[in-house]
Formats: C-alpha cells, sequence, structure tokens
C-alpha cells in the first residue's frame, strides 16, 4: 500500500507519520526545496506561543528517520492516470511512481498585498506584511529579532497592523474571512510587546475572530499588556516625509475618522489558494468553491473525500486553518485513507 | 526631498499603476468643454483644440451649428437638482451628437463630465431596460438615437498620450529650475470623479497612483512628489462651494492638502479637474487671510503647464491672469519669458485699467 | 480616420440666417441696456441680497403686474439685443438677466407653461408615484438607491476618507446603518436633517467600500427623495437647494450650462483674492484675449447656445423629470415663505445666504 502526499508543509507531514504509522509507505512530493511550509518561518505560534519551528524540525526528522517515508523535494505531480483501482503519477523531475491514494496537502498562499494597492505594500518601504513581521520576530531572521524598519534601519517604536488585509473584501473578489490573521495578528503584537515594552502596537480590526480554545484568551492578555484595538477598516496609508506612515480608518465605536502616524505597518493577509489551484484541479479532475479552495465531497460527511475516488485533501488547502486543526485533519484523513485502503485490498 | 527616494518606490509605484491602463485612441474625438473651465481658466479651454490641431487631429464639437454640445449638467445632478434621468438624456443626446459626427470617442475637459459619462455607460450596464427607456424618451423629445460611445476619454488622457510628441516636437521649456538644472517638484491632485469612481474602468493608473497627471509632469522634466494627502479630496463639493456659508468645508480641505504638502517644497500643482483647480488655487488666498500663512503654490492645470513649456503666450494665450496665485514666480524658475506690464493688458494690448 | 471633420471657428461662429459679422466692430464693451437706469429704478434686476423692505415691495408689485406673455417677451428682447464687439455679437443684456428675480419669475412661469405643454413623461409620472410611497419603497426602487447598498458590515472605510466627515458633523458609515435599517421613522428623519447634505459628492467612499456599496450615490439619491418629498426645508442646508435650483437651474434652463462665468461675482466671492477682483472687473476682455467668448455667439465659455440645442435640452430636462423637480422645489419653498411671511424673493436670498 503506497499514498502519494503531495505537499510537505505541516500538514502534508504530519499525514505521511501518521500512516507510516499503519506501516503504508508513503511518498512526500514536495514543490520547494525544502520540507516544512509555512510554519517553519515562525518563532512562536499561538495560542500557547511555543516555538513553531521546533515543531517542524521535530516533524521533519522524524520524517526523514522514518524507513516508510520517502521525500521528494523540488518536485510536483504533472500528470495523473487512474489505472483499475491505482494511479499513475508523472513527476516533474520525469520519476513516475504508482500508488493507491493521493492526499493534497498544498496549503494556501498568502494573499498578495499589492493588490490593495491603498495601503502602498511594495511602494513605501515601511509597509510590510505579517509575513515579513514574522520573520523579523525570528531571532535567528534577518534583523536578529529587532523591529529595523527598512527604510533607515530605525528600531520601529510605534507598530501598526492592519487587519483583513485581502479578505472580507469583494472588491478584490476575497468575500471570505481567513480565519486566523485575527489570531496570528494578535500573536505578533504580544510578541512585539513582550520584546519591547515601550513598543506601541495598535491593531485595526473590523471584527476581532480569535475563535478557537484559548485563542480569546490570548486577545484578551494582548489588552491588558497594553495592546491598542481600534475598530474600524483601514482605508489608506501614505507616507510622511521622514518615512512614518500616516494611516487613515474611522473608529467605529467613537464615529470619528482617525489619522494614526507609525514608524512602521504590517498588513495582515489572509489566504489565497494555492498557487497551483487551477493547475491541480485539472490535472485530478476535482473541484474548486467560489473562493478558489479545494471541494471536498461533501464537508460534514465525506470533509477529505473528492469527487475522484481515491483523491484526498487535508490541511489547509480547504481553507485556512490554524497549526492545530492541521494536525487534526492530518489524522482524520489517514484514519479516513487506511480505511480507503483495507476497503482496496480486501475488494481485491 | 532627497530622503523622500528612499521612502517611495518608484519600481514599486510603476507596477502598480500599470495594472490600470486604458485604450487611448489616436484621432478621431468629439470635444466637450466644461462650465467650471470656461468659467474661470477659458485659456485652459481654448488650448484643448489648439494642442488636437497641433496634431492634425480630426475632431469636432458640433456637426452643425443646431446640434451643439452641452454642458453634461453633471454639477446640477451632484448638486441635486437634476434627477438622473436628466442626466442621462443630456448624455445621451451628447453621445448621439458624437454619432452624428461620425466618431465612437469622446472626450471631454471636465473631471465631473467625465464621471457622469462613465456612470451614465455604468448604469447602462447594470440597470436591464435602462437604454430603451432612454431610447424612447430621447426619441420622443428630440428626435435623436443614440449608442453608448466604445471610448470615453478626459482630456487630459489625449494629452497624456501624447506627452511625449508634445515634448519631443513643441516644447521649448521642461519642468527644471533654469538656474540650478534641477527638476521642479511637482504636485499632481487629480480629480476625485476622475480616478475614483471607475478606477478599474475608465482611470489612467487606478486610484491610489494615478499616471496621468504625474505622467506627463515626469515626461516634461519634472519630479513627482509623493504627500501623505494627495488622495484627499479638494473639497469642491458642489452645493458647498456654490453656496457661500458653505464653503468653510472647501478651505479646510484645501488647507489641509496645503499643510501637507508644503513640507516637500512644491514648485507647482498639476490639476486636471476644473473644480480643483479653482478651489487649490483660490482658496490659497482665503486660507491666508483666515491664518496669516502665506502658501502661494502656483496651481495649473495641465494645458497651461503644457502651453507654458511650449512657450505660448502667458497672458494672451494660457491665461494665467485669471490665477489667484500668481504664476509668475514659476515662469521665472522655468524661464519663459513674459512681459509682466502685459499681464492687465485687454484686447490687442490696449489699457484697461 | 480618413474623413476630415467639419471645422467650425470656435471665436465667431454665427447662427444659420445671421449675417457674418464684420472684422471691425466696436471696440468698446458695448454696454447693457442703460445699465445705470434699469438698476435704481427696477430693483426686479439686482442681484444683492440687503434689498429693502420698499424695494422688495416694487418688485414684487412689479412681476407679479406681468402676464406671462410679457415677461416672457421682455425677457427674450432683452436676452436677444446684440451688438458687434471685437469681430462677433455680443449680448450685453445677458449680464443683467441671470439670477435677478425678474428671471427667477421668468423661469417659473415659463416651466410651468412647458408642462403644460409637453404633458408628464414617464419618468414624471415615475417620481410622482413615488412621492406617494413609503422612503422605503424608495430604497428599493430607485435605480440610483437600488444598486448602492448591497449590504454594509459598518467597517468605516468609506468615512475614514470622507472630507466632510473630517470637518462636520457627518458620518457616511452611520447614513448606510439607518438605510439598511430600513426604518421609515428613522430615514425620515434623516431626510429632514442637515446631514445629507454635507456630503461633497466626491467619491472617495465609493473606491474604498470593501462590499462595493456606494454611500456616494445612496446620499445623493437620498437627497432626491427628500425634495421629492419636500422634507429639505426641515433643514437649514436642505432649503438651500432653493438657491440652487435657480443657480444652477436658472444657467441650464437659460444659458444650457450648470455654471455661468458672470457667478462669480467680486462680492460674493471675496475670498478669491484680490487679483480674482482685477481680473473680473475685465472678464470680457480677458476671455476675448485669449479667444473665449464672453456672452458672445462661439463655443469657448460663450454661454449663449444655439436657440434649437437649448430647446432640445429643455425638452429633455422637462422629459427627465427636472422641471417637475424644480416645481417640487419651488411649491416648498413658496409654502414656507408664506408660512414665514415673507417674499419668495427674500427667501431666496435668504436660504443662499444662511448657512
Ligand atoms: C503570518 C502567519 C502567521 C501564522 N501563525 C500561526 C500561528 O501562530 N499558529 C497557528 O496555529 N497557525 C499560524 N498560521 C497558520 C499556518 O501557517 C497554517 O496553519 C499552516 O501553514 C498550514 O499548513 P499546511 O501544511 O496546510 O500548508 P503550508 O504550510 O502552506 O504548506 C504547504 C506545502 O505544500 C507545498 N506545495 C504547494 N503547492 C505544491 C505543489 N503543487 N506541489 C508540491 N508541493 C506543493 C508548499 O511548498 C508547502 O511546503 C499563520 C499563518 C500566517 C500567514
Ligand atoms: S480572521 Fe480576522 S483579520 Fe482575518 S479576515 Fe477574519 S476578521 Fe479579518
Ligand atoms: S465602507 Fe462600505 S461596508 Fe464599510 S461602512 Fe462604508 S458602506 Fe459600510
Ligand atoms: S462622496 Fe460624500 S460620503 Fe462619500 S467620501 Fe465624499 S463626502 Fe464623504
Amino acid at each position: 500500500m503506497r499514498v502519494l502526499v503531495l505537499g510537505g508543509g505541516i500538514t502534508g507531514l504530519k499525514t505521511a507519520f501518521t500512516l507510516s504509522e499503519f506501516d503504508i509507505e508513503t511518498i512526500i512530493v514536495e514543490k520547494s526545496s525544502e520540507i516544512g511550509g509555512k510554519v517553519k518561518r515562525y518563532d512562536k505560534i499561538f495560542p500557547d506561543f511555543r516555538s513553531g519551528k521546533n515543531l517542524v524540525k521535530n516533524l521533519i526528522a522524524s520524517a526523514r528517520n522514518s524507513p516508510n517515508i520517502t521525500v521528494l523535494e523540488n518536485s510536483t505531480v504533472t500528470n495523473v492516470a487512474k489505472n483499475n483501482r491505482s494511479y499513475t503519477a508523472s513527476l516533474s523531475d520525469g520519476k513516475i511512481i504508482e500508488v493507491d491514494a493521493i492526499i493534497l496537502t498544498c496549503g494556501f498562499e498568502v494573499f498578495d498585498a499589492t493588490r490593495q494597492p491603498e495601503y502602498g505594500y511594495s511602494v513605501y518601504p515601511n509597509v510590510i506584511t505579517s509575513m515579513e513581521l514574522e520573520s523579523f520576530l525570528n531571532p535567528e531572521g534577518p534583523t536578529k529579532g529587532k523591529l529595523l524598519r527598512p527604510s533607515d534601519g530605525k528600531v520601529a517604536k510605534r507598530i501598526a497592523i492592519i487587519f483583513c488585509v485581502g479578505s472580507r473584501n469583494m472588491k478584490i473578489g476575497n468575500p471570505y474571512c481567513s480565519r486566523i490573521c485575527c489570531s496570528y495578528s494578535t500573536k505578533q503584537a504580544i510578541e512585539i510587546k513582550e520584546n519591547d515594552e515601550e513598543a506601541m502596537v495598535t491593531c485595526f480590526y473590523m471584527d476581532i475572530r480569535t475563535y478557537g480554545r484559548g485563542f480569546e484568551e490570548m486577545y484578551q492578555y494582548a489588552q491588558e499588556i497594553g495592546v491598542k484595538y481600534i475598530r474600524g477598516r483601514v482605508s489608506e496609508c501614505s507616507v510622511l516625509p521622514d518615512g512614518n506612515i500616516q494611516v487613515r480608518a474611522e473608529n467605529t465605536l467613537l464615529g470619528k475618522p482617525v489619522q494614526g502616524v507609525f514608524d512602521l505597518v504590517s498588513l495582515s493577509v489572509g489566504m489565497m489558494p494555492c498557487v497551483d489551484a487551477e493547475e491541480l484541479a485539472g490535472i485530478f479532475g476535482i473541484e474548486r468553491g467560489k473562493d478558489g479552495f479545494f471541494l471536498s465531497k461533501d464537508d460534514d460527511l465525506f470533509p477529505h473525500d473528492t469527487s475522484k475516488e481515491g483523491v484526498f485533501l487535508a490541511g489547509s488547502i480547504t481553507g485556512l486553518k490554524p497549526i492545530r486543526d492541521c494536525f487534526l485533519d492530518a489524522m482524520s484523513v489517514s484514519g479516513r485513507v487506511v480505511s480507503y485502503l483495507t476497503d482496496l485490498y480486501k475488494n481485491r | 526631498m532627497k530622503e523622500n527616494n528612499s521612502l517611495f518606490s518608484e519600481t514599486g509605484r510603476e507596477s502598480l499603476w500599470k495594472r490600470y491602463i486604458k485604450d487611448i485612441p489616436d484621432d478621431g474625438y468629439f470635444l466637450t468643454l466644461s462650465c467650471i473651465l470656461g468659467a474661470l481658466y477659458p485659456g485652459s479651454e481654448a488650448m484643448i483644440p489648439k494642442v488636437y490641431d497641433l496634431f492634425g487631429l480630426n475632431w469636432g464639437t458640433n456637426p452643425r451649428p443646431e446640434s451643439g454640445w452641452s454642458c453634461c449638467s453633471g454639477i446640477a445632478y451632484h448638486g441635486d437638482i437634476m434627477p438622473i434621468e436628466g442626466t442621462l438624456l443630456t448624455v445621451a443626446r451628447l453621445w448621439s451628437i458624437a454619432q452624428e459626427i461620425g466618431v465612437d470617442t469622446i472626450t471631454m475637459s471636465c473631471v465631473t463630465s467625465f464621471g457622469i459619462h462613465c456612470e451614465c455607460r455604468d448604469l447602462y450596464e447594470n440597470e436591464p431596460g435602462l437604454k430603451e427607456k432612454i431610447d424612447r424618451l430621447l426619441k420622443q423629445s428630440c428626435g435623436r438615437e443614440f449608442e453608448i460611445p466604445k471610448y470615453i476619454l478626459h482630456t487630459s488622457d489625449v494629452f497624456y498620450h501624447y506627452r511625449n510628441q508634445l515634448r519631443d516636437n513643441f516644447m521649448k521649456f521642461q519642468l527644471i529650475d533654469k538656474k540650478t538644472g534641477t527638476p521642479l517638484n511637482v504636485v499632481d491632485h487629480v480629480g476625485c470623479h476622475y480616478s475614483k469612481l471607475f478606477p478599474e474602468e475608465h482611470s489612467l493608473g487606478g486610484s491610489e497612483y494615478c499616471e496621468v497627471l504625474s505622467g506627463m509632469a515626469t515626461a516634461w522634466g519634472g519630479k513627482e512628489i509623493d504627500y501623505p494627502e494627495r488622495r484627499h479630496c479638494c473639497g469642491m463639493g458642489f452645493r458647498q462651494c456654490m453656496i457661500s456659508p458653505n464653503r468653510a468645508g472647501t478651505m479646510a480641505s484645501v488647507h489641509k492638502k496645503m499643510k501637507s504638502m508644503s513640507p516637500f517644497q512644491p514648485d507647482l500643482i498639476i490639476t486636471n479637474c476644473p473644480g480643483c483647480q479653482v478651489f487649490l488655487d483660490k482658496e490659497q488666498w482665503a486660507i491666508y487671510e483666515i491664518t496669516g500663512k502665506k502658501y502661494f503654490i502656483p496651481v495649473l492645470t495641465y494645458q497651461e503647464v503644457a502651453g507654458i513649456l511650449m512657450g505660448w503666450d502667458p497672458y494672451g494665450v494660457v491665461g494665467i491672469q485669471f490665477h489667484t496665485v500668481p504664476v509668475e514666480p514659476l515662469l521665472d524658475k522655468i524661464g519663459t519669458p513674459y512681459n509682466p506690464s502685459e499681464a492687465w493688458l485687454g484686447i490687442n494690448k490696449r489699457q484697461v485699467y | 480616420m480618413t474623413k476630415t471633420m467639419k471645422k467650425f471657428d470656435l471665436k465667431n461662429q454665427a447662427f444659420p440666417g445671421q449675417e457674418t459679422p464684420g472684422k471691425n466692430g466696436s471696440n468698446e464693451l458695448p454696454l447693457p441696456d442703460h445699465i445705470q437706469d434699469i438698476k435704481d429704478s427696477c430693483p426686479w434686476f439686482q442681484r444683492d441680497f440687503n434689498l429693502s423692505e420698499k424695494d422688495r415691495e416694487v418688485i414684487r408689485k412689479y412681476l407679479d403686474g406681468l402676464t406671462d406673455d410679457e415677461i416672457i417677451e421682455i425677457y427674450y428682447r432683452m436676452r436677444d439685443k446684440k451688438e458687434l464687439w471685437d469681430g462677433g455679437y455680443f449680448y450685453p443684456n445677458l449680464q443683467i438677466l441671470f439670477g435677478t428675480p425678474f428671471e427667477r419669475e421668468k423661469d417659473r412661469r415659463e416651466q410651468k407653461i412647458w408642462n403644460e405643454e409637453y404633458g408628464e413623461s414617464e419618468v414624471v409620472k415615475w417620481y410622482k408615484e413615488a412621492k406617494e410611497k413609503p422612503c422605503v419603497w424608495w430604497l428599493e426602487n430607485h435605480i440610483i438607491a437600488r444598486h448602492s447598498l448591497n449590504s454594509c458590515m459598518s467597517c468605516g472605510a468609506c468615512t475614514a476618507l470622507c472630507p466632510a466627515a473630517e470637518f462636520l458633523d457627518y458620518n457616511p458609515r452611520i447614513i448606510m446603518e439607518t438605510v439598511q435599517g430600513k426604518n421609515e421613522d428613522a430615514i425620515t428623519q434623516l431626510l429632514k436633517s442637515d446631514t445629507i447634505w454635507y456630503c461633497f459628492q466626491c467619491g472617495s467612499c465609493k473606491t474604498k467600500c470593501p462590499r462595493k456599496n456606494n454611500p456616494f450615490g445612496m446620499i445623493s439619491s437620498l437627497r432626491q427623495l427628500s425634495q421629492i418629498k419636500g422634507y429639505h426645508v426641515y433643514s437649514i442646508r436642505g432649503r438651500q437647494q432653493y438657491a440652487a435650483r435657480h443657480l444652477w437651474g436658472g444657467n441650464l434652463w437659460n444659458r444650457a450650462c450648470t455654471l455661468y462665468f458672470r457667478n462669480i461675482e467680486v462680492k460674493t466671492h471675496r475670498d478669491f483674492g484680490p487679483r480674482h477682483e482685477l481680473c473680473f472687473n475685465h472678464k470680457e476682455e480677458y476671455f476675448r484675449k485669449i479667444g473665449a467668448c464672453p456672452d458672445m455667439d462661439g463655443l469657448l465659455s460663450g454661454r449663449k447656445v444655439h436657440p434649437e440645442t437649448l430647446h432640445e435640452l429643455r425638452r429633455l430636462w422637462q422629459a427627465g423629470g427636472a422641471l417637475y423637480l424644480w416645481e417640487h422645489i419651488e411649491d416648498s419653498a413658496k409654502k414656507q415663505a408664506d408660512e414665514s411671511g415673507i417674499t419668495i424673493d427674500e427667501y431666496h436670498d435668504k436660504v443662499k445666504t444662511e448657512g
């Protein structure tokens, strides 16, 4: 029994590892040069602020050590053919592999912040994205964990975090909520505050959707240590002569337009379907929803199944989830695949 | 502002505005003019046909004297004394004149008009049955028929389109300080109804980093200034500026812009909207009277800038005497010759004062 | 494009049937009909806001004493008087007619006649019906309102950039909230308030709304509704529409432009500075110098439009419901003026100067 896991992020790794515990052979096909996905770039992860890097490191190690797991990096699937019961997959590096089932764990892509030009990303150097902020917060990152402004290398003391960038916006065709940016932004705000007590962090939000267990408590803690929350969607960022960024929003709770001046502005970008979504949908002949993410056969009853037998989905490929839910997904898809394979082999 | 360079990425900006480009046909324009521009800066308006003629373009305003262009009724619509149907009909009549002339490009010198034409087109696209209804009413009331024109262009689009040819073939001067050789700092103020109403379809460069004016300014030698309130409305506000007790909001908006741009030491402000042109220019005097602060930054339309750079007579063609903020200091910087004693002479240089 | 278009002389476009003006017309700017005498003895040609009680009485008595035919006849006779100036026809009386109680009275009566002559168009029928329906019906049916609100999540992106919100007691988000609430009383109250009249109609909000709402359009539609219902006279900013109706409406009806270059009078535009005064005292000279046609035949700034063009436009505005709206504004104003015991002329001057 052999399963192809496409995408070596935390979902893919955890899935492969779980299946390997059932003695099922898995091949992880990862497009980039290194497995681990996005989480390996996070110094701390919410809600418990443990190290994301270490979490991934451990996962990678167990995958590499497992005799049941083969990792193929710098590779992806370019074509699949269904045989009677199995699939033959052609990979971009020329390899051809035969597998019984395929699990897609290609994850998500962050929103391209230049698509909301009003925030000045790519025009004003002191406007960065949350992904960049993650690397600024990383002690092993380019700034050694310091918040240094790209324009002049000065330590940023006043930071604005703008929520819902690329989400909840019909104008750019993303009406959905990305679900976790409220939480990760709050996490980042806390990290900034904890690294530097004097730093002032202001979050511009529309609704705080810290929905998970322990998430709301994290929000409360952030407020207690002095992170400011202003309810209003930011309309525009502009640059002042000294490189500071002026942010305009309405404080909707007071009903007054406000203009704040900040050293650094971070855009909490939302999720987009993974870059290859369209291509993958074509290769596997499976459907995507209006939001571009992949559709399962039935959200409630068959959350991992697709319209094609033997092709499964897990992790943030069906919509952004926190790490915790990706792990859950990995384990539950494993259960589903084990039962699928058992069925498949019983009938042989 | 030297430091400004590291705070503003030209390449970043370019990659953003280039997402919003529109087709600009080279020739065959129906031209409609502007009430406000004609009333306050008639020189700017008179220069449009002059520039069209420089390139030998085919253009027209009326196929027959009886079938004349008119105001689009836009100010009345935004001033709320014209129902949308009245405006739709007024515009439909203009479109029918365009058809009579035989062109499918309509160019207007007014940004309010531009917004109105775009709005009408948008309504026809989104409101089933509207075209038929307006067809019917237009036919009944004046026996005309109309089609939605293929291109709706502001005259600044046309100037933008020809900006390099204007510079290479006709301009004798550049937006460069003659003494120091450095480019002049140019602030652009794009009319809200040009860039904000239908940025995707109709604005050159979108609403955030609109290119139409800064493209001209940089092509003609100037340096583009990005300042915080760049996109803030000038405050014209239709009914706000027309009824004098309401004009405080207009003044406040202009003041806000002035405060925000002055640290960047702009040499001139370039506009494409008649309304903005009027109030950015005129209200600087009111601000001076109220606060004692002399901003006095010359405000010019793109036509005036083009005219001045081509060396056209500042008083006889460009009409800088219509400005509240004197333009002469700018002429000194650019190095265009002018005779200040001619400023207030009338027709044929006769003395009126 | 190979076809070369027929060009008209922009500066001296003569109307068909008119002899082409000679080159040698007078150098002196022709004066309007005995302007001095008229101003003193005929206050109905005054644009001054501070008229004496006595003058106002004289105005009313004179205007009320004219029949419709008379006032229309006098107006057009005066308007069409022309004299040669700088190689073109100059219409010297336009400057005494515009914006006066006389012109306003002529418009009132003439528009009534037009309405009777051409009857109700389908647009007017619709507005008449709408007047009787609840405000909520309007929101769901008026072409602009209907396309302006999908659903508002009260994010404030519109208010953040709104120039009116910045300086005035105004908030487009709250307007959208109120409209979304579909509560007849709340909407009526909004329509009677100054609030909706603060909007600058700049459109900054439209670009930014993440729900593709259009506060800019919605407010414009609410203002129409307020006037159709006659609620605008309840607020100071709203009743200014009476001045707007005669300022822009008068320009459109008589000169086919919303803004006429003589509107920017020095005494009402002190904020435009001393150079404006220098310039506007001899505007005809400077306009002509750069090739425009102040109160002349011709295109640029001419505003002496061709009679047939004007006729077509008037028909369109009648069919498009503008006359119906103006009549409404007129009636509401008259009613309020009567209630306060002032003449309609005084009412006009009052709403134009208060705020
Ligand atoms: C700024 C930010 C901070 C966050 N912080 C937290 C946090 O603190 N706590 C938390 O719980 N969650 C956090 N998250 C969410 C977290 O990133 C996701 O839950 C997690 O990355 C999802 O993992 P995944 O494996 O599904 O997808 P990914 O991490 O996106 O991994 C997908 C993998 O698939 C590969 N791939 C893509 N396409 C192909 C293809 N065609 N062929 C082969 N391989 C392909 C990719 O290269 C990648 O390695 C954060 C998210 C962001 C944006
Ligand atoms: S999770 Fe929060 S920040 Fe992200 S889209 Fe939803 S509401 Fe906006
Ligand atoms: S921007 Fe749109 S959604 Fe947000 S408050 Fe304004 S109208 Fe409502
Ligand atoms: S159109 Fe009106 S509501 Fe919208 S931003 Fe401008 S002033 Fe504000």
